[in-house]
């Protein structure tokens, strides 16, 4: 700031809290001394403050929101109870907000008796939250002049420094979705800007909800990242069977079809398709229709998975969804799952009582007859799957990242064991 | 026919038409309708063999439920090879049957493949029994009538006169020309038995 002649003269702006050149105003933004350095409670001492001799209407009505900030004289006269209240919801801009009771009815009745000298009414005065240390008037109003920023009324009338617990002040719900609040009275308290998500959302004085909010923006951000890398590798990714890029087909078809052991890339579609084959034998169709290397089952997913961990989870991930829901064949004990303890699905009797049923029974596959009741339990299961898929995708739906149940490939699951 | 095949089949016509062994001539395939359903294949046959410069054509028709299933494909130039009929053309190869793989192959392997079976043949899986047996007893007589069959009917470069010579003579018995070659080559060109099995059976 260039020390001209312009430096002795108040800025007009600045004085209603509405400088927009800020630390760079070549007038002086001074502090009126309304902080009275030398006591510890920065309760508004105004020195020179003409005019408030008329009392405020508002505060007659008792919604005054400027508080002792008021340029109006608040003062019923007898009334310091009322004033007491008014300090106590609206306390002036104080570095302590964790100051005990006791010395903010102190400060109140000292507001209130020195009514007189109540302070003009500018905003950015009220900023410095420093004002509390002891240092004399004129370093005071030195230092915030440089470090002070602009403020908004809202912050001036509504000062950071509440009475009544300030950390759990609502924020202005405004400012918190969108970052814009558009009343410039604003009482509510405005967040601080959250770097992750740009938005005025962290709570100047509870550090906790800060934390909070800080560690839940972190996760978001993590996931977030792992969306887009997962939308990344496998935007280009194409089906190898229908040859077509499986994020480009149709929304129902937007399905990875992911087998355990190898890493052929497929849509659930096709590879179901495949899989229920009827021409071929068996060992062929649970194969990877690529490289030959057999699965016993496909998880659905909507992204494509590279690394063994993802795939791992992923897996992992489907099973658990799976193991929340009660088996069709097991139908809460009153049926017989041929899967027995390896099924996927719930084994839980009606009262929630989980419950082994021992072993899958095994399928002698060397003679012709066991081939043939294989070959029809397979048809029959087919059958009853299709059947059943509308109602797994009316049921599945709550489950994040897999669209549907994969049911139908459980009925070739029976044949790996062995 | 199901969208997924037809939109797969183009994908793999494109493919053959823009693949190396185009530029090589080795392989060639061709639409026959506006379907899909039906296309014409060539392939050339491979060096050092007795399909050498000859021109092969092939009859490919993709079923409605390609890829799941093969394609049915056949020679329709006749041909003199263990695992293909002489008489239908129709061939012997386990990928067009049970060892299929819907997500490894295409038209264009498909068409690879069949040129590494005229290189390659399986005598032991044999489509025709006749030819498998003379390429097994008579490899020279195999080779020489390959080479011929491959000169009458697949334009292949090398004239065989003896071979001709004795189709004459059945062919001045009245006998149709293709009827005489089939007869001598499944006799090992022995004139008398051709002459027998045209004339007595």
């Amino acid at each position: 700031m260039a020390d001209n002649w312009t430096q002795s003269v108040v800025c007009r702006y600045f004085k209603n809290g509405a400088c927009r050149e800020g630390n760079n105003c070549r007038y002086r933004h001074a502090q009126v001394n309304r902080n009275d350095a030398n006591i510890n409670e920065t309760v508004t001492t105004p020195t020179n403050s003409p005019g408030y001799i008329v009392t405020c209407r508002f505060f007659k009505q008792g919604i005054c929101k400027f508080g002792n900030q008021c340029r109006f004289s608040h003062s019923t006269g007898t009334a310091d109870n009322d004033v007491t209240q008014t300090n106590a919801i609206e306390n002036s801009a104080s570095g302590q907000h964790t100051a005990n009771t006791l010395k903010n009815k102190k400060a109140d009745k000292r507001t209130a008796e020195d009514w007189v000298k109540a302070p003009e009414f500018i905003p950015t005065a009220v900023s410095p939250v420093a004002g509390s240390s002891s240092t004399d008037v004129t370093s005071a109003s030195g230092t915030s002049m440089s470090t002070s920023k602009p403020v908004s009324y809202a912050q001036a009338v509504n000062p950071s420094g509440q009475a009544s617990s300030p950390s759990l002040e609502p924020l202005c719900p405004y400012a918190e979705a969108t970052g814009i609040c558009r009343n410039l009275n604003c009482t509510y308290l405005h967040g601080d800007i959250c770097e992750l998500c740009s938005r005025a959302v962290l709570h100047p004085h509870n550090e906790e909800l800060r934390k909070k909010h800080t560690n839940a923006c972190v996760k978001q951000h993590e996931a977030d990242m792992e969306l887009s890398f997962a939308i990344q590798r496998s935007k280009e990714k194409s089906c190898g069977v229908c040859f077509e890029t499986i994020m480009e087909k149709s929304s129902r078809e937007q399905r990875f079809g992911i087998l355990p052991n190898c890493n052929h890339c497929f849509c659930l579609t096709c590879i179901r398709k495949w899989r229920q084959a009827k021409q071929f034998d068996n060992k062929i169709i649970r194969a990877c229709p690529e490289c030959r290397i057999p699965s016993d089952f496909v998880c659905p997913s909507m992204y494509w998975v590279d690394t063994k961990e993802e795939k791992e989870k992923l897996i992992r991930d489907y099973k658990g969804a799976l193991s929340t829901k009660d088996c069709k064949y097991f139908n809460k004990g009153r049926g017989k799952c041929p899967f027995g303890n390896k099924c996927f699905y719930l084994h839980a009797l009606p009262d929630g009582t989980k419950k082994d049923v021992g072993p899958p029974v095994r399928q002698r596959r060397n003679t012709a007859d066991a081939d043939i009741d294989i070959l029809h339990q397979l048809i029959l299961w087919d059958f009853l799957d299709e059947r059943d898929d509308r109602w797994m995708y009316l049921d599945l739906e709550d489950i994040p990242f897999f669209s549907d149940s994969d049911d139908s490939d459980w009925s070739d699951y029976e044949l790996s064991f062995d | 026919m199901a969208n997924i095949a037809a939109q797969r089949i183009k994908r793999e016509f494109k493919e053959v038409i823009k693949s190396e062994e185009i530029a090589k001539c080795a392989i060639k395939v061709e639409l026959v309708n506006d379907s899909l359903t039906e296309l014409k294949g060539e392939i050339a046959g491979p060096p050092d063999t007795p399909y050498e410069g000859g021109n092969f054509v092939l009859e490919i028709k993709v079923p409605e439920t390609y890829p799941f299933n093969p394609p049915k494909v056949r020679f329709i130039t006749k041909i003199w090879h263990p695992n293909i009929s002489s008489v239908t053309g129709a061939i012997c190869l386990d990928i067009l049957k049970d060892q299929w793989q819907a997500a490894a192959m295409t038209l264009r392997t498909v068409l690879l493949s069949l040129q590494a079976l005229l290189s390659a043949a399986e005598p032991d899986d044999p489509q025709d029994a006749v030819v498998a047996k003379q390429y097994k007893e008579h490899p020279e007589m195999f080779r020489q009538t390959a080479t011929h069959w491959t000169f009458v009917y697949a334009g292949g470069p090398a004239k065989m006169p003896d071979l001709d010579d004795k189709i004459r003579r059945l062919t001045d018995m009245g006998i149709e020309e293709h009827n005489a070659r089939v007869a001598l080559s499944s006799y090992n060109w022995d004139l008398e038995r051709a002459t027998e099995h045209c004339l007595f059976s």
